[in-house]
Parts: structure tokens; sequence; C-alpha cells
């Protein structure tokens, strides 16, 4: 916590300037106070200033989307302060998909980053305790895939490329 | 004495739904504790990939056993901030008083619970008699008590029917001295008092970092409320405090439960005030074809919508009895949501379960963690 | 002359013994030790059969009662109002196949609530219910029933300790810290009585009462410590902590089932019986009324049920009233409050002794 809190205007200019080229402004999100792409390598260092300075101190959901050819991880920050969301996302590739966790930054991100590593299988590297939480332990798949598809009981015949 | 590990759970009585709290205790004293969920999960968000937009409030209702109709609101919202919908404003009403209700009776079964835990027995009855009074109203306007299928994209199913609120009123009028009643029954108890003051306290700073929502976390004296911060539906229009205490520990979640639960009385009356003098639709005129029913017949479809509708994520977050839940659609112009992600609050409430018990005793167990207010069937989903 | 149900007994024994001379020569001549030992068992089965009786009936009260205090109506479908819907539980649960846990000690598991309930039921043989209702005479019968009602915690921690379960083991625990440090109190409330009657017999102290009005005036400190007391001792509300259903699953009953099931609750039901039996006997003047109410045959038995029953009631006032106290408030409360005000209520006792309390004591009313 050093310095004063940024006003809102402020803010994607002070990220910009302090992560140039590595935090990129998704357009059309109404609903946000705004949404922004974070290359991986960047999540961490990112995270630790949204927290300091942006006042972003809630982090309330860890998710994941499967886009087939990337996977994409969503952080969405709460800020006491600006009475709103922030989105941000870091897309990974589909094959061993791995990025830094913010545990350390929000300690309330654990059980969501475990969530996202049981269901959708991305590694959250420097989390504390990566176990499964909704499915068993020694469970072969990861729901959340596209290739993880519903059927009938009686046709259940899973086809993972992650196994 | 040498330390050892206790399953409380999956069947157990402090658990109130299916989970597993691993405790570590040195004679009575918990000196480490690890929560285990999933006994619950059924893959709603999975399935939801495989339903259409209406056929998914029936899994939202699923979602919670006690407060079935914020899921159901949760969604709805996501789900017309992705198809791009508003609903007319009576519904928005009617669905701030759904909340409110749904507030009501949850906050009541959660006192009923929670004075049981502490080993109180006739308010358990009180409380289950008067939330009773509360599914009644629900079922004279949804037409069920707990699973309600009453939300659509666009509006809600039906409208109050005539006379609704007046018997509201009354239930209302019953409430506000029942409420009295619970309150005094625990606070001129001096072993409730002994029992829950200074147990379970966490503080602000470690429960924001925490990520905890809801009474938990104005018990720790942040005044958080998305109704008041984020407001949705109708209540930017409604007048109501949000409740905190700067206990931060079990009594200072009763507390707040207990004046959620008279404000919550305050917005069902401004509301019900509001329905008796604007009349109107309730649902939206155009909503497209395909979130409605089922797949028409080729070349019968209404909508040319139904292709190509716009591409979209809807997001949407409310607070629902337990604290924030949050919604995340993905609309990729199908007729079912390509990616459905529910946050909930019990989730990560009980994530949280270390920081609260530790240094405790076994006996504060059932205090803690029922001030906690735990629903396992939205923290697995 | 003093136990009459006995003398009444062993007169009818004898009198069936002579009838039986004509078929069985050998009957009369075994003579006055066949009765003895014969009338012996009739009372034991007649007690037995009373106090079981009692204890169905002080389940529905309790269920009746509860029932009110809730709001609600309690049971109500089987006999009248409920009354049988005890004997229907008791039933289904002795239909039961009784078993034991895998890992459970067997002679343990099986002997811990098995005695539980006999030395319970034993001390039912010792309390008198009217003049000279009782199984017989004992001196010291306050002091032997005491001695037996504090045998529970073993049994209790055998019980738990056998079961192989860890909400067991922790509820036994409880149970014997629990109930070690409320016998305390419990014994040093009943001193007073004793300073006052010089006597350990039952009868001796009821007589006392009768003659100079009821102990729990004078000793009114003695009757509520004794109340709280008792209330620890058979382990209800407020101080159901060997049991807590909602952190301790059953406590230390949590591994029984069928019929052991049915003795660990019957067990908690007899020692509530004997609990509100005793205060009856030793602060409410037991069977005795003033004003010659309890003159008429058999009106002592009845106003010593009703005493009995009244007390239980407000047993289950507090069971619907107050919420359950943590294992550390518990013992703070004996050894810390209980402890001290018994004292207190000794030299009290012996004070009233010293100004002059009657000294001349005799069961007889």
């Amino acid at each position: 916590m050093t310095g004063t809190a940024l006003s809102l205007s402020e803010l994607p200019s002070a990220l910009a300037g302090k992560f140039p080229g590595k935090v990129t402004p998704v357009p059309g999100r109404k609903d946000m106070l705004a949404a922004l792409k974070v290359l991986p390598e960047a999540i961490v260092p990112v995270s630790q200033f949204l927290r300091d300075q942006g006042t972003f101190e809630h982090c309330a959901l860890v998710s994941g989307v499967d886009w087939i050819d990337r996977i994409e991880v969503l952080y969405h920050l709460w800020s006491d302060e600006y009475k709103g969301y922030l989105e941000l996302s870091v897309d990974l590739p589909a094959d061993e998909p791995h990025v830094a966790s913010v545990t350390p930054v929000w300690s309330g991100a654990n059980w969501h980053e475990r969530e996202t590593w049981d269901m959708l299988g991305v590694r959250f590297d420097g989390h504390p305790d990566l176990r499964r939480v909704l499915m068993p332990e020694g469970y072969r798949f990861h729901p959340l895939r596209k290739s993880f598809e519903l059927r009938e009981p009686e046709e259940l015949e899973v086809k993972a490329r992650h196994v | 004495m040498s330390e050892m590990w206790i399953n409380m759970g999956p069947q157990h009585p402090m658990t109130h739904g299916l989970w597993n709290l691993r405790i570590k205790v040195d004679g009575e004293l918990i000196v480490d504790a690890d929560p285990e969920i999933g006994y619950l999960h059924r893959g709603i968000e999975k399935i939801c990939e495989y339903r259409r937009y209406n056929e998914v409030i029936t899994l939202m209702d699923r979602t919670c056993y006690v407060a079935g109709i914020a899921w159901e609101q949760l969604y709805i919202m996501a789900a017309e901030g992705a198809l791009g919908i508003t609903p007319p404003a009576r519904a928005e009403y009617i669905r701030v008083l759904s909340q409110e209700l749904q507030r009501l009776s949850s906050h009541i079964i959660w006192y009923a619970a929670y004075v049981q835990d502490i080993g109180l027995m006739t308010p358990f009855l009180y409380g289950m008699r008067d939330r009773d009074l509360v599914l009644d109203l629900f079922q004279s306007y949804t037409g069920a008590r707990m699973t309600y299928e009453y939300m659509r994209v666009g509006g809600v199913r039906n409208d109050v029917p005539v006379g609704f609120t007046d018997r509201c009123r009354k239930v209302m009028d019953w409430l506000d001295g029942k409420l009295v009643e619970y309150e005094k029954v625990c606070d001129n108890s001096t072993i409730f008092l002994d029992r829950t003051i200074g147990v379970g306290i966490l503080k602000a700073k470690e429960a924001i970092q925490d990520g905890i929502t809801g009474p938990v976390l104005r018990a720790a004296n942040v005044a958080r409320d998305i109704r008041r911060d984020r407001p949705y539906s109708a209540y930017p229009e409604i007048d109501f405090d949000v409740a905190i205490h700067d206990g931060a520990d079990c009594y200072g979640r009763y507390r707040v439960r207990m004046e959620e639960m008279k404000q919550s009385v305050r917005i069902v009356r401004q509301v019900l005030d509001w329905l008796d003098r604007n009349p109107g639709p309730v649902l939206a005129e155009k909503v497209p074809r395909f979130v409605g029913t089922p797949s028409p017949p080729p070349g019968k479809e209404i909508y040319v919508e139904r292709r190509g509708y716009p591409k979209g994520r809807g997001f949407s977050s409310m607070e629902e009895p337990h604290g924030e839940a949050m919604a995340y659609i993905i609309n990729e112009g199908a007729e079912h949501p390509y990616r459905a992600k529910l946050r909930s609050p019990v989730f990560v409430n009980i994530a949280a379960a270390k920081d609260y018990l530790i240094g405790y005793r076994i006996s504060d167990i059932p205090a803690i963690m029922g001030s906690v207010d735990v629903c396992l069937g939205e923290a697995d989903r | 002359m003093v136990d009459t149900i006995y003398s009444v007994v062993y007169a009818l024994v004898v009198y069936a013994l002579n009838l039986l001379g004509p078929i069985v020569p050998i009957a009369p001549s075994l003579g006055p030790g066949l009765a003895v030992w014969l009338s012996y068992l009739v009372v034991g089965a007649i007690i037995f059969a009373f106090s079981l009786v009692n204890v169905l009936v002080f389940i529905w009260w309790e269920r009746k009662l509860l029932g009110r205090f809730m709001d609600r109506r309690g049971a109500m479908h089987v006999g009248y109002a409920g009354l049988l819907q005890n004997l229907a539980d008791g039933l289904k649960l002795f239909r039961k196949q009784p078993f034991a846990p895998k890992d459970a000690d067997e002679l343990g598991y099986y002997f811990g609530p098995t005695a539980y309930l006999v030395m319970s039921v034993m001390i039912l043989g010792l309390i008198p219910l009217s003049f000279g209702v009782s199984g017989g005479v004992v001196p010291l019968s306050l002091l032997v029933a005491l001695a037996l009602f504090s045998f529970a915690p073993l049994f209790i921690f055998i019980a738990s300790w056998s079961s192989n379960n860890k909400y067991s083991l922790i509820g036994g625990m409880r149970t014997a810290a629990q109930l070690v440090a409320y016998e305390i109190p419990l014994l040093l409330a009943v001193v007073g009585v004793v300073a006052l009657t010089g006597s350990f017999d039952l009868n001796v102290i009821v007589g006392d009462q009768a003659r100079y009005g009821w102990f729990g005036l004078p000793l009114f400190l003695g009757l509520l410590l004794f109340f709280v007391a008792m209330l620890a001792e058979v382990e209800r509300i407020p101080f159901d902590l060997p049991e807590a259903e909602a952190e301790l699953v059953e406590g230390w009953s949590t591994e029984f089932g069928g019929m052991l099931f049915a003795f660990t609750m019957m067990g908690d039901y007899v020692r509530a019986l004997i609990g509100s039996y005793l205060i009856v006997l030793l602060f409410l003047g037991g069977w005795s009324m003033p004003w010659g109410l309890s003159n008429f045959p058999l009106s002592g038995l009845v106003f010593f049920q009703v005493k009995t029953y009244v007390v239980f009631a407000i047993f289950i006032w507090v069971r619907a009233s107050l919420p359950r106290v943590r294992t550390d408030q518990l013992l703070q409360i004996g050894w810390k409050r209980m402890l001290p005000l018994a004292m207190l209520n000794i030299v009290w006792a012996l004070a009233l002794v010293v100004w002059g309390w009657p000294t001349i004591h005799w069961p007889v009313l």
C-alpha cells in the first residue's frame, strides 16, 4: 500500500505506463468498469498493482473458458472505491495451459483457482495447494473442457484430450 | 495430548448440507482445519451448456435450496445482458419483491438452524413456522414453495394474483412482531451471548483478503452491499439501509442478519405500494422466440434473429442472502449458452474456514460455521 | 411397620405358599427362607415396573410439554394424546438387531450401556415412593443412592471408549469431566440437608420436613444448587455437552443402535426421574403435604408423583428456553461459581443448627 489510490480515469494510463505492451483494453463491455487483456507473464505484477494502487482488494472470481484453440482465464476484481468490477483476461494455449497463481495476492482466489484447475485443467504455478475441489481426487477428466461431452448414461464414453 | 484429525462430515449435524470439515484437534482445541466440498456437485455449469436459455432456469432453482429465486434472477440478469433484453419496470419490482421475500425466508431458516446449533430448541420451530408464511406467499404467486421457475428472460412468468399485496402486507405485519421476538430470545440469553460474542473473529482486512462477502463481511464493519453499490433491478429506486456491525464475530453476523430482515420487510412494503399504483406488463414484448419455447418446427421460426443473434457476454452480480453472487454467461449465437459460470459466495466463505476456526474449541464449531450460513447446493453447484 | 409394602407382599407370599401346601408338600416346609426371597423378588419387580412406567410417562410428559413450549402438539397419534407413542418406539427398538461396529471392543460396547441402565435402576430400590413404599429400610439410603448415582461416568466412559469412535470418545471425556465436576456441588448441597436432619435416611428427611417445614425454604440456596447440579448430572440442556448433537453427533452414545440405544436413552430418563425424586425428597417435602392433605391412604404416593412431575416440568422448561454452554464455560460455572456457593450453603445450614433448629428426628409422620 504505497501512495494514494488512483482515480478511475488515471488507471488505464497508469497501467499502460507501468506495463507497456502487456495490458490491452477490450472494448464494448458496458457492465464492467473496464475489461483488460493481460499477457500471461504479467498477471501477478498487474494484480499486485491493481490491488495496491487501484484499490481492487476483492478478487471476486477466477474462472476459465475453453475456446478449443485456447483457454481464457478470467479474473473479476471488485473495488470498494470505484464500486464496480474490473475484468482481466489471460489467453493460454490449449495444450498444457499454465499461468502464475494470484493466490499470494488475494488469498480469496485460492479455491477459485483450484476449481479452474479441476474443471479446465489450467495449472496455476505457485499455488499453495492445487488439488481438485469439486471432482474426486484421481478423476481423469477436466469436465468443463469442450472435449468432454455430455451423453446419456448408457452411451457414456468420454473422449478427452487431456487425461 | 497428541493431536488427531476428525472428519466432521459428510454426514454430520453441524454441516447443514453435505460437506466435510476436517479438523485437527489438540484435546478440544482446534489447531488446523481443512474443508472438503464436492459431495453435492451436479455439474450445473456444464449442463447449462446443453440447455436452451429458458431451460436453464430449472437448473438455477436447484442451485441453492434455500434461495432458489435469487439464483434464477442472477442467471436471468446475465442472460438478458448477453442477449440484450430489457424487462418492463413492473417485472423488475416483482423481482425485487421475490428477492426480499427470499432473503427473509433464507435468513429465517438460518436463524432457526443457528439457534438449534447452539442448543436452543424452541426458536427453531418458531422460525420454521414463520418461514412457512413466506413460502405460502411464494406459492400464491409462483405456484411453488421451493423450486419456483418463475423468472423469464425478459421479465417474470406472471403477475401477482389479485389480493396478493394485502395478503403480503399482513404477513409483513406479523413478521414485524416476530422479528422482535427472535431478537429478544437471543439477546436476553446470557448463554447465547457467551457463546457468540468474541467467537469466530474474522477482521475486515483478513475478510476482504479472503474474498468473504455478504453478512459475514458486513459484520466486520465493511458496508459492501451490491444492492447499494452496484444497484440492479429496481433497487436504485428503493430506500433501505445497509446493516453493519463492528463485532466481526458470530454475534455480529447474527445482528447483521436480524437487521437485514427488518430492512427486507421495509423494502417489501415499498415494493407492494409501488405494485398497487403501477399496473403494467410483466414480460418484455420482443423476446427472441428461441429463449421462450422448445425448438419450433422448421420454417415456423417467428423471429429472424434466431440465426445470427448478436454474440455477447452477459455479466450479473447481486446480493444473494449469503453474499455476493455472480453469473457470467457467454453467448455465441447458439440456442444455449457457450459458457455459464456461477460464483457462489458460500464457496468462498467455506474456503476461509481455517481463518475462522483455528484457536477455538470443538464446541465453537457449530456456532462459528453456523454463523457463516453455508448452503452446499450453491457452493458445489 | 416401616416397610409396609414389603410386609404386605411377604404376607401374600406366605399365604400363597400355604395354599400350595396340599399340592406341593415341600413348599410350606421351606418356610420363611423361601418366602423372604420370593417377596424380595416381587417387591423388586413392582418397583422396576413402576419406574419403567414412570419413565415412559416421563418421556411422554417431556414430548407433550416441549411441544407446547414450541407452539406444536407433540406426540398425539398412538393411544390417547400420544400416551402409547413411547411404547411403540420402545417396541421398534426392541425388534432391532443388536450389532457392534467392526473395530469396537465388544465386551465394553455391550457392557457399558447395560451397566449404565442397571446401575441407574438400582437406585430406585433405595428411594421411598411414599411412607413405607420402598425396597427396604436402608439407614444410609441417601448416601448409597448418591454413591450409585456417581457410578455413571465410569460406565459412560467404558461405553464411549470401546465404541472406537472419536465423537464417542470426546463425548465420554466430556461426560467424565462434567459429572465429576458437578458431583461435588451436588454432594455439598446435600450436606446442608443432612446437617439439619442428622440422618442419611430419606424417610427421616421427609419426616422432618413434614414436621418442621420443607427444606426448600430455609435452604433455598441449597435447592438451587442441587437443581443446577442435577441438570448437569442428568446431562440435560444447558449442560448436555456430552451429547451435544450439533458438534458431537450424539456424543458418547453415537455408535449405539437398537436396544443398546434404548438402554442409554432409558438410563438418561431413569436418572432424570431419580434426580426429580431426590429434589422432591430432599427439599420439597417428599410425599408430605401441609394441612394434613397427605394423611389419606395412598395420598402420599400421589402427591409424591405429582411433585416429581412438576419438578421435571421445570427441567423441561429449562430445556425449552436455554442454549447449551461451552465446555470451558461449563467447568467454570461448576468450579468457580457452584463450589463457593455450596460452601456458603453448608455454613448457612450449620448456622441454622446452631441457632436452634429442632434436633428431634423421627421418620414417622
